[in-house]
């Protein structure tokens, strides 16, 4: 639709953007703020930046970021890994090879119903049995369990739009159906794979309920590290500024290398699931 | 032979399905096995208690209250997040300068973690130097924004901030796939803008705003860590989610057999839903 006066669209969308922004525009101001400036009341639109917050939340002692950073790091690589370890096979073996089709995929569906917080205590609990409290593989567990429904929601989505006659091709030729999973699906499959990886590392980065029930402190991820820069000494706004910064900045620069993946990857998993 | 098509069915499914029972089938059973017992954090099991826990939790006025503002804050955030993302989407469904960036950062806070979003907000609503209350007093408005009458809307708008551009994304897509054809005859029978979007558009995407609700109500109701992180509920209960309640009882008080019957009694709601929303979005 061609609108009369396009600038027009252009300022409202801008003045809206900058609003949906303000957090974070706020937060990355504050980071890069002296602590004198922080505390100033008005606040200070324009100061003279620094990068002694980050120096200190990366380095200073006392504080254990970089190792939330590695935890987070681990947690979501493995996450989204095993989500496609798990999701693509199980997602042709039901679209293709007609597995309990339709059944599966309902309860993946009603399995996105639940508050997450309903399977915490049993987790819990099992974890404890297992030693697996306070570790990245128990986290690891939890967030493939909560990824994989998505993960096989949108596998689907994308198996069905392949043409079938690729494979049947290949059958002829004599592929057993591991080598047409593994040699042709695959590789046609791998703008799919891109965006069920991204959104799995996504969401299990952003996890924060299970962060706090199953990690006490060696596997602390950063979404709970940053919010425990809050009490113990004192709110220290720069400090904490800069590490949800870093924070953010991983699924941030993800959404920008990967937009087209992200967005058909969210929009299809509206529209399938 | 693990070759034959029948036997590739089961092998291929066999890690999900492993997984299925391990992390799905069995914590199920286990939280129902727990719900009938006596069982407190540190001290283990002690005995069967029948129904004791599910009438504990009936009897809570505080469970009552959580479903309560948990329902409320699902609704209104829902109804008032398909607006703003309806209204946002009309003006992306146009061409102007600069789209392409701006849809791009539009869709920024929907990658930042709840949790992350509560500590900016912390920053922001911050009483002594936050720039929320900078502008509130330069408007001469001395309000605490936490007070009882105030934090439920505040949580709402907060919601709304993170959450309108992926309803926002949703809708937006929906009406991309509309056929330009539909204007044009619109706009040739002389049909406002107004009229055509309202009476002609939004009956063709009404499914896609059924999804968006859809998505959006549920994980409403789920939403723990933004006011986890910002209020902990409080003031009082006043902002307590279902999901919040669920992790007090058990983490904070340790009464893990009523928390777990407090989980079944959220699940249950929730399965009696699904079939109405499996229905509905598998037409």
């Amino acid at each position: 639709m061609k609108a009369r006066k396009p600038w027009l669209t252009t300022i409202a969308v801008s003045v809206i953007a900058v609003f949906l922004l303000l957090p974070l525009l706020n937060t990355l101001m504050t980071s890069l703020k002296t602590t004198g400036d922080i505390n100033s009341f008005p606040p200070k639109f324009t100061f003279a930046p620094t990068l002694e917050h980050y120096r200190n939340v990366m380095f200073a002692a006392g504080y254990d970021f970089t190792s939330y950073f590695k935890n987070s790091i681990l947690l979501s690589v493995f996450t989204s890994l095993f989500v496609i370890v798990i999701a693509l096979p199980s997602a042709y073996s039901v679209i293709r090879l007609g597995f309990s089709s339709g059944r599966l995929l309902t309860l993946s569906m009603a399995l996105r119903l639940f508050p997450p917080i309903v399977f915490a205590i049993p987790y819990y609990l099992m974890f404890q049995y297992l030693g697996l409290l306070d570790t990245v593989t128990g986290l690891i567990l939890i967030n493939i369990f909560l990824n994989i429904p998505l993960g096989l929601i949108l596998m689907v989505g994308f198996l069905q739009e392949l043409p079938y006659e690729i494979e049947e091709s290949a059958k002829i030729d004599g592929c057993n159906v591991y080598q047409i999973l593994w040699k042709i699906i695959l590789p046609l499959m791998a703008p799919g794979i891109a965006s069920v990886a991204i959104l799995a590392f996504i969401f299990s980065w952003n996890d924060y309920l299970f962060a706090v029930i199953i990690s006490l402190n060696k596997a602390t991820p950063v979404t709970l590290g940053s919010t425990m820069f809050i009490t113990s000494w004192g709110i220290k706004w720069g400090d904490i500024s800069a590490a949800t910064v870093l924070s953010i900045l991983p699924p941030l620069l993800f959404t920008f290398f990967a937009q087209r993946y992200l967005v058909s990857g969210l929009s299809m998993g509206a529209v399938k699931g | 032979m693990v070759y034959s098509e029948k036997a590739a069915k089961w092998v291929l499914s066999f890690p999900l399905l492993l997984f299925w029972v391990v992390m799905v089938v069995f914590p199920a059973g286990y939280a129902i096995y727990l719900s009938l017992h006596d069982v407190s954090m540190g001290q283990g099991m002690s005995s069967f208690s029948g129904f004791g826990n599910y009438l504990e939790i009936l009897r809570d006025a505080d469970f009552w209250h959580s479903i309560g503002f948990t329902l409320e804050f699902a609704l209104i955030t829902t109804v008032l997040e398909l607006v703003f993302g309806f209204l946002l989407a009309l003006l992306f469904n146009r061409s102007f300068p600069g789209k392409r960036p701006l849809l791009s950062m539009v869709l920024l806070p929907i990658m930042v973690a709840p949790s992350l979003m509560g500590i900016m907000f912390r920053l922001i609503l911050n009483e002594n130097n936050g720039v929320a209350t900078y502008f509130l007093s330069l408007l001469h408005i001395q309000v605490n924004l936490f007070d009882p009458d105030l934090v439920v809307p505040l949580m709402i708008v907060l919601d709304i901030m993170q959450w309108v551009p992926f309803t926002f994304l949703i809708i937006y897509s929906g009406l991309q796939g509309v056929d330009p054809g539909l204007y044009e005859a619109a706009s040739v029978d002389g049909a406002s803008y107004w009229r055509t979007v309202l009476q002609i558009i939004l009956p063709v995407i009404a499914p896609i705003f059924f999804i968006a609700a859809f998505l959006r109500g549920i994980d409403a109701f789920r939403t723990f860590d933004v006011i986890y992180v910002l209020t902990n509920g409080g003031p009082g209960n006043i902002t307590k989610t279902a999901s919040i309640y669920i992790y007090e009882a058990a983490f904070k008080s340790g009464q893990i057999g009523q928390a777990a019957s407090a989980s079944v009694i959220v699940a249950v709601f929730l399965l009696l839903l699904i079939p109405f929303f499996v229905k509905r979005l598998s037409k």
